[in-house]
């Protein structure tokens, strides 16, 4: 651990005010136009549906995906010790990247011509094996730093786990 | 380890994050590759929207004959890896969402509703365009124009979010990861006025016990990187061996290529096999082929890649007749305009145009991969053309209009 200050605000420098007024008028620009065209271009049932979508998006994420994530990892703070725990997070993680890809696919698998050679796999039984290998590089290097830690402190032993949870 | 300080006015009841994972210096460091992800996806979006309505003035070119399989492959690639990347960015802030008070001045309210803004457009633009390459269509709004004008709205979003968290970023990106103050639902202006309200002091940087904010990084890194290689195989040929989660695959179309609008589909399957049929071309004089003219003159070669706007693409040898060669013969020439007509009765992509250097460049193909084409492919005529999205290549075509 090392020393830090809290973070300060930083000093408007003439270069940040610049690049802070070019980039909004930009971003404004580029956003009205966005919008405008919108409005202008889709029929009314067409903004309706666009509309319900982006409100959808705001629910499912920030009430629903965000708050179940946030409750699996307070779960895992409060029952899995410190070292196993920054395996499984990082597994876990790494997992959830792949899943998020591979729902829609397992989802729609089978649901288009064969030409098209489109969605022709069985992604299910794709995504438990990239799962598993996820799952087996996180054990290696959760079974390696078990090994380092037993080299460096053979005393410590498999307590060692609880004493890290005590800090 | 120091606690986070709590500002007095907040209700018992009112979310308290006490991860000290999450810092400024984590989140600027996730919104860097996430803002050069959707730079990316903007750019080569907006290119691949010049396919459908060229500029006069600058036609698509025709060689090199990849540019298309990339940028249109590095638009899909970027952007399905753009959704679990959302994902993370989103966790690193997402205590920002329970701010106390949650509407501090309007000033601030302004704020909010452009984070609103720009967290519901970026997923819904993410998540839609990810359900559009599977060929799925459950939006209720035509996709093309949503897809395109809200580019504008979310990299404008984007744009306006770093100028006003700008600040904030130049701190992040200069603070080690590992030393950053905590991120929660306090501000951070409320923890330097903690206990005497003196001046802050150095304090040790925050113990996280289990995964480090690196490992973070790494972790979703790595799933990010399993994801783009196991996805890539629909454009990146050689990937395809490890493509789990590919879409498309190649080799399992008709002759290796895959299809992605079926003759059965488009209600072609009797018309395109009907030996009576012929390609009339209309033009200054005005011309007809039959079925038995084609072969013979089908002598002109070519070997590039068919590349369609939902990412994959695969290289191709096509015969037939050089389209040039009809324009000039209907009277027409290099800096003629052709109309391209299939026999689909309906459907959007039934008729496309064509000029400029794709135009000189065409194949009208009868053959693909050294055989005769499937009717998937667009038996008994077809064009094709480099650099030129997967749709505009007119399948079982019925008569040419040159102008």
């Amino acid at each position: 651990m090392t020393a830090h200050a809290h973070p300060v605000p930083v000093p408007a420098v003439g270069w940040v005010r610049l690049a802070r007024r070019v980039l909004g008028a930009v971003g404004v620009g580029m956003l009205a136009y966005g919008v405008v065209r919108l409005l202008l271009v889709a029929p009314l049932p067409d903004l309706f549906h666009l509309l319900l979508w982006l409100v959808s998006a705001l629910v499912v994420h920030d009430g629903l995906l965000s708050p179940v994530a946030l409750a699996l990892g307070a779960t895992l703070g409060r029952w899995v010790p410190d070292r196993a725990r920054t395996y499984l997070q990082g597994g876990l993680v790494a997992g959830a990247m792949i899943t998020a890809v591979a729902i829609p696919l397992i989802y729609l698998e089978g649901s288009q011509p064969p030409e098209k050679a489109l969605l022709l796999q069985r992604y299910g039984l794709n995504l438990t094996v990239l799962l598993a290998l996820v799952a087996a590089v996180s054990l290696a290097l959760y079974a390696l730093r078990v090994a380092r830690d037993r080299r460096s402190d053979p005393a410590a032993g498999p307590l060692a786990d609880e004493d890290r949870r005590v800090r | 380890m120091p606690e986070p300080r709590s500002p007095a006015a907040r209700p018992r009841w009112w979310p308290h994050f006490s991860s000290t994972l999450r810092a400024t210096a984590v989140t600027a460091r996730l919104g860097r590759v996430l803002g050069i992800a959707i730079a990316i996806c903007f750019v080569t979006g907006l290119l691949s929207e010049k396919q459908y309505h060229p500029l006069t003035w600058l036609p698509w070119p025709a060689t090199p004959v990849w540019i298309y399989r990339v940028t249109q492959g590095v638009h899909v690639l970027v952007g399905t890896a753009c959704i679990p990347l959302v994902l993370v960015k989103l966790w690193s802030v997402y205590p920002n969402l329970w701010r106390f008070p949650p509407l501090a001045s309007v000033r601030n309210a302004l704020e909010r509703a452009s984070v609103a803004v720009l967290v519901a457009a970026t997923l819904v633009q993410l998540v839609t365009g990810f359900i559009n390459s599977l060929d799925w269509y459950p939006f209720g709004f035509y996709f093309v124009d949503v897809h395109h004008y809200l580019a504008w709205v979310v990299t404008g979003s984007v744009v306006l979010h770093v100028a006003v968290k700008l600040p904030e970023i130049v701190h992040g990106l200069r603070t080690r990861v590992a030393d950053d103050d905590v991120l929660t639902e306090v501000p951070p202006e409320e923890h330097s006025l903690d206990d005497a309200g003196g001046a802050p002091e150095p304090v040790l940087a925050p113990a996280t016990p289990g995964l480090s904010r690196r490992g973070v990084l790494v972790a979703a890194g790595a799933g990010i990187g399993v994801v783009v290689l196991t996805t890539a195989g629909q454009s990146v040929t050689p990937l395809e061996p490890v493509g789990l989660l590919a879409m498309r695959q190649w080799h399992r179309g008709p002759q290796g290529v895959p299809v992605n609008r079926t003759a059965e589909g488009a209600q072609v399957v009797d018309l395109a096999q009907d030996p009576g049929w012929s390609l009339q071309v209309d033009g200054t004089s005005s011309f007809r082929l039959g079925i038995a003219d084609l072969e013979p003159a089908a002598t002109a070669e070519g070997r590039f890649p068919i590349a369609c706007v939902e990412g994959w693409s695969v290289g191709a040898s096509w015969r037939g007749l050089r389209l040039i060669d009809l324009v000039r013969r209907a009277g027409g020439d290099a800096s003629s305009t052709v109309l391209l007509e299939s026999l689909e009765p309906f459907g959007l992509y039934r008729t496309s145009t064509i000029a400029g250097p794709q135009l000189v460049a065409a194949l009208l193909a009868t053959h693909l991969n050294g055989r005769r084409l499937d009717v998937d492919h667009g038996y008994p005529l077809r064009l094709i053309a480099p650099d030129r999205a997967g749709v505009l290549n007119t399948k079982w075509l019925s008569r040419l209009e040159v102008r």
